[in-house]
């Protein structure tokens, strides 16, 4: 165990250095395309340089993490504990995986602007930073950083409306949400006196919640639930996934979704544990929501993009049952889950790319009969995700899945579980008509498909991830350890401090 | 043959061939040429077979433990392991199995005419769920190949069904899980307060089945849920409404495997899990009166509705929710004989229904009708074909001295006592089964030849007959001497009453563990 002091400028320059380095490297990439932002050689150059700087920031993760890095003496503004370094690899991967299936994808939508990338750094590095927060104010900061990034990123493909919309949209709701969630943060301040998580929930234990840090919480919990686009504040999710250039959308579905609920779970477990009696009704009546809703309006939907949009709001609705645990098998199930979901969509998002033109954003259910007969290994890969969306033994979805409702059980709630399964099931309803569209339909046309493809890089990701979803869903063995023991360390570093 | 079996180590590692060869038989099939799929399959069920065979020896008949049991570590921090292993009754669904697999793989030879190749390796990948599901012995991996095996099934109906394939198979797919996955919630919350009382995390069937009591008032819920999984699966009315679908979509192969081995996963999870487990709920008056009721109106109905189908493949699909309903009767009924003789009508409705299914899907390939009223005198054209029809369709109506009697009259004689109503009743199924059997098989094979077209139909060809010979002979030797069998599943039935209502079946009683972990 190596301690780091959080108080010295080196300490927390090493305790940072992951999102240092990655903010750094963005601002590097930056300068190179100020220089060569002209044409798709020079786009392709920051996306390789980008990928680097993806590493680089993973081996800082990675020293850290099999460092065991621990804080010496008062929790400070950034968490050094396993659960970070879980939810900022899963934040990590989410980019890479983004950066390889755009590099082709930006070239065949004409979108030759080399700035992507070092966006897509920055919003990386405010994942990190939100999901490492041990403080409201680093919090918000990681919030922030991380969605003016993507705002701009939604409203990449300037030609089109449809992408500007989204990222106005994506904006507003964006900012809206914001100030709940800084207002949020003002009233726990005035009530614990402090914005350090551990210290409010010391703060605040053994005594009633104070009414301003209960409603400080309402609209923490409101601020957070627009960024995992929980109903009902899920309002803004399937138009902006649906406008945005879909490697955004997936960047959109698994990293700021893995950050945000990193966030919330450590919000929740570090600073009210005591008012876990307030927040667990709302966290579950706010999963109930997501996953009914998410899935029924999922149902309804014709377009493949939306459809995922859509599945994404249940899928939320999901991990929101973990949230609810409140344990820390719990916050085991939600990192899990995070990783399942992530690996799962990323793919599914990657091989939309490969099946439109222009936003991929009218790909119907329609469009893709026949898909088996032409590309099989697309069809075959986009068969494995939907089932592991699904939650189908054999794959790291149901997995996931699994410990979500060990947690839940463990916790003597049966409720939540059974919801979770029959909603499941109404989910069979819109994954496995894409299955059977690709393999059971007829192709409309000889060369429906011709156009189909994917550049190397982005096959190399996706084929990788759905490799992964199926090893890992095989054998989740130490998967799921590293997920458990992460998550145990989540709340050592609360330490008992002043009372009342 | 026990020697030789021994000095081979056979009951070491045959449970696990069973499982892994037919994977390793999908890459041939998928690597190889289209023509020779077929036949690469054939070969590999075949050794499956054979293979297999020697379980009959390997198990020794007169314990009613679980034998040949392995154990290996998977995921052990939630204490799941994979482990498997046998006793006579899932010894004789393995069997039943391995031996519908090949001549399921020959009745598709025809048939099959596109993408043979993901076809057949699909049918290999079931073969490893369905003899998977049999011998799981760890509630996780009993849930996995529960599943899993829905895949294969569903692409297997959807792409090579008849033409409203599309809606039957995602219908199949929906009921399926659905139930399958309240078993889910049901199992984990089952370990979980098992190892709540017994501070032992373990998916291992034994484990929960000697601790099961600690669910205390969960119990009603935790069996409703294992129930209406295993409901749906068998299916027991009013969960039936996916089968006529599915039966009558799939292709032949995909119809015998559903109706054969696949119906009988349900009726296998009530007497390995669902009662076992929960007693005293299954057995409590109330659920009884329900299963009894629901059974009774499966025969009826089933039979009923089987009477005024036009189409013969839908005839006999609603006869399997009527034979279904009786192995649920006999499960309940309680008794040696009863269960025994639910056994015995799994077995002798795998095959019979198996072989109605095959000789349906080759008169549909010269003809390429279903309707009973398109027919009509073809015995004169195809005597063999007519034969063999006809001698299936008395072991299905359950004519005494063929393989559906003895189960039929076990289950009715075993029933009586603890409910005559219900058992008299049930007794006009065996009454309409022969009443919508035979007027179909007079309609069909009988009566004038009024068709023009049916005067060129040729009759069975070599493989055909070599397909339905090892049926004729289970349907004739099933009928006449069924006592090997039920020799091997009495201990296991002995055993399942011993676990469910103790004191009622004495002789086994005494002998230790459920389960005997081979040094």
């Amino acid at each position: 165990m190596n301690r780091i002091d959080l108080a010295s400028p080196v300490g927390v320059a090493i305790a940072l250095l992951p999102e240092i380095l990655l903010t750094g490297w963005a601002l590097i990439v930056l300068l190179v395309v100020s220089w060569r932002h002209r044409t798709a050689q020079d786009s392709r150059l920051a996306g390789w340089l980008s990928l680097v700087g993806l590493l680089f920031s993973g081996a800082a993760l990675a020293a850290l993490w099999v460092g065991g890095a621990s804080p010496d003496g008062l929790p400070q503004m950034v968490a050094l504990d396993p659960f970070r370094y879980g939810a900022a690899a899963i934040a990590l991967l989410a980019a890479a995986g983004t950066v390889l299936i755009s590099l082709g994808y930006l070239e065949r939508e004409g979108l030759i602007a080399p700035e992507y990338y070092p966006l897509v750094l920055l919003a990386t590095a405010g994942m990190m930073f939100l999901a490492g927060a041990e403080d409201l104010i680093v919090l918000f900061l990681g919030l922030e950083v991380m969605s003016v990034a993507v705002y701009v990123l939604a409203g990449f493909d300037r030609t089109d409306p449809f992408s500007s919309e989204a990222a106005l949209k994506y904006f507003l709701i964006g900012a809206f949400a914001s100030g709940f969630l800084l207002y949020g943060i003002a009233l726990v301040y005035g009530a614990a006196g402090t914005t350090n998580l551990s210290i409010i929930g010391a703060q605040l234990s053994g005594r009633p919640i104070p009414m301003m840090a209960a409603l400080g919480l309402g609209l923490l919990l409101i601020g957070m639930g627009f960024k995992i686009s929980a109903v009902p504040f899920h309002m803004w999710a399937p138009d902006v996934y649906d406008g945005s250039p879909t490697p955004v959308s997936g960047l959109m579905a698994t990293g700021v979704k893995a950050a945000a609920f990193a966030a919330l779970v450590r919000v929740l477990m570090e600073a009210f544990p005591s008012a876990v009696g307030l927040w667990q009704p709302v966290v579950a009546a706010l999963a109930i929501a997501s996953m009914t809703v998410g899935n029924l309006t999922a149902l309804a939907q014709r377009s493949l993009k939306r459809m995922l949009a859509y599945s994404s709001i249940a899928h939320a609705g999901y991990m929101l049952v973990a949230v609810w645990a409140g344990t820390h098998a719990g916050a085991g199930a939600v990192l899990l889950y995070l990783l399942a979901y992530g690996l799962t969509t990323l793919a599914a998002f990657g091989l939309l790319t490969a099946l439109g033109r222009g936003g991929e954003r009218d790909v119907t259910y329609d469009d893709i009969a026949g898909l088996a007969g032409a590309r099989p290994a697309i069809a075959l890969g986009l068969a494995v995700c939907m089932l592991s969306l699904l939650g189908f033994p054999g794959t790291l979805g149901f997995i996931g899945k699994w410990y979500i409702l060990s947690a839940v059980v463990a916790e003597g709630q049966m409720i939540l579980p059974v919801l979770l399964v029959l909603t499941s099931v109404l989910s069979a309803g819109y994954y496995l008509p894409v299955i059977m569209s690709m393999y059971m339909r007829p192709s409309p046309g000889a060369d429906r498909h011709a156009a189909v493809g994917l550049s190397p890089t982005a096959a190399g990701a996706i084929a990788a991830s759905v490799v992964a979803v199926v090893l890992l869903g095989l054998w989740p063995s130490g998967l799921l350890e590293v997920a458990g023991a992460s998550a145990r360390t989540l709340t050592q570093t609360a330490l008992p401090l002043a009372g009342p | 043959m026990t020697a030789f079996l021994d000095s081979i180590g056979y009951g070491q590692w045959i449970l696990h061939a069973l499982v892994v060869l037919p994977l390793l038989g999908v890459v041939p099939v998928l690597l190889g040429p289209e023509a020779s799929a077929k036949r690469t399959a054939l070969l590999v069920t075949s050794l499956e077979l054979i293979l297999s065979l020697g379980l009959w020896w390997a198990l020794d008949p007169g314990r009613g433990t679980l034998q040949l049991v392995s154990n290996t570590p998977w995921i052990p921090g939630w204490g799941i392991s994979y482990r498997v292993g046998i006793d006579g009754i899932s010894l004789v669904m393995v069997l039943l199995t391995t031996l519908l697999m090949p001549i399921s793989v020959l009745g598709s030879w025809r048939y099959i005419t596109r993408q043979e190749r993901g076809f057949y390796a699909l049918m290999l990948a079931l073969l490893t769920g369905l003899v998977g599901v049999f011998i799981a012995l760890d509630l996780f991996v009993f849930y996995i190949f529960f599943e899993i095996m829905l895949i294969p099934m569903y692409f297997i109906i959807g792409i090579w069904g008849g033409p409203n394939r599309l809606y039957a198979a995602i219908k199949f797919f929906i009921y399926t899980m659905a139930g399958s996955l309240l078993m889910l919630v049901a199992i984990v919350v089952l370990v979980w307060r098992v190892q709540a009382v017994t501070g032992y995390l373990s998916f291992s069937y034994d484990h929960l089945l000697t601790n099961a009591g600690a669910v205390g008032p969960l119990a009603p819920w935790l069996f409703a849920a294992f129930a209406v999984a295993f409901a749906i699966k068998v299916p027991i009315f009013p969960f039936h409404t996916w089968l006529p679908d599915a039966h009558v979509e799939a292709p032949t192969a995909g119809s015998v495997l559903l109706a054969a081995v696949m119906l009988k996963i349900g009726t296998y999870g009530f007497l390995r899990f669902a009662v076992p487990f929960f007693p005293q709920v299954a057995l409590s008056p109330t659920v009884s009166r329900i299963v009894v009721v629901l059974a009774v109106i499966g025969i009826v109905y089933g039979a009923l509705v089987a009477m005024v189908q036009p189409d013969i493949k839908k005839l006999v699909a609603y006869s399997s929710v009527s034979h279904l309903g009786f192995v649920m009767l006999g499960i309940w009924g309680g008794t040696v004989q009863s269960v025994q003789g639910s056994l015995m009508i799994m077995i002798s409705h795998g095959i019979s229904t198996g072989a109605l299914f095959l000789l349906i899907g080759m008169i549909y390939e010269r003809r390429h009708t279903r309707e009973i009223a398109d027919y009509g005198g073809i015995a004169r054209v195809v005597p063999v074909f007519s034969l063999i029809f006809t001698v299936v369709v008395l072991s299905s109506i359950g004519l005494p001295g063929l393989n559906g009697f003895v189960g039929e009259f076990l289950v009715l004689l075993g029933s009586f006592s603890a409910y005559p109503l219900a058992t008299v009743i049930a007794t006009t199924g065996v009454i309409f089964a022969a009443a919508y059997l035979l007027w179909a098989l007079q309609r069909m094979i009988y009566n004038r030849l009024d068709k023009p077209e049916n005067e060129r139909l040729s009759d069975l060809n070599g493989r055909e007959l070599a397909l339905m010979t090892p049926l004729l002979i289970g349907i004739v030797w099933l009928g006449l001497y069924p006592e090997p069998v039920l020799r091997r599943m009495e201990p296991a039935t002995r055993r399942y009453l011993q676990l469910t209502q103790p004191g009622a079946a004495a002789p086994v009683a005494a002998a230790g563990p459920t389960i005997e972990v081979r040094p």
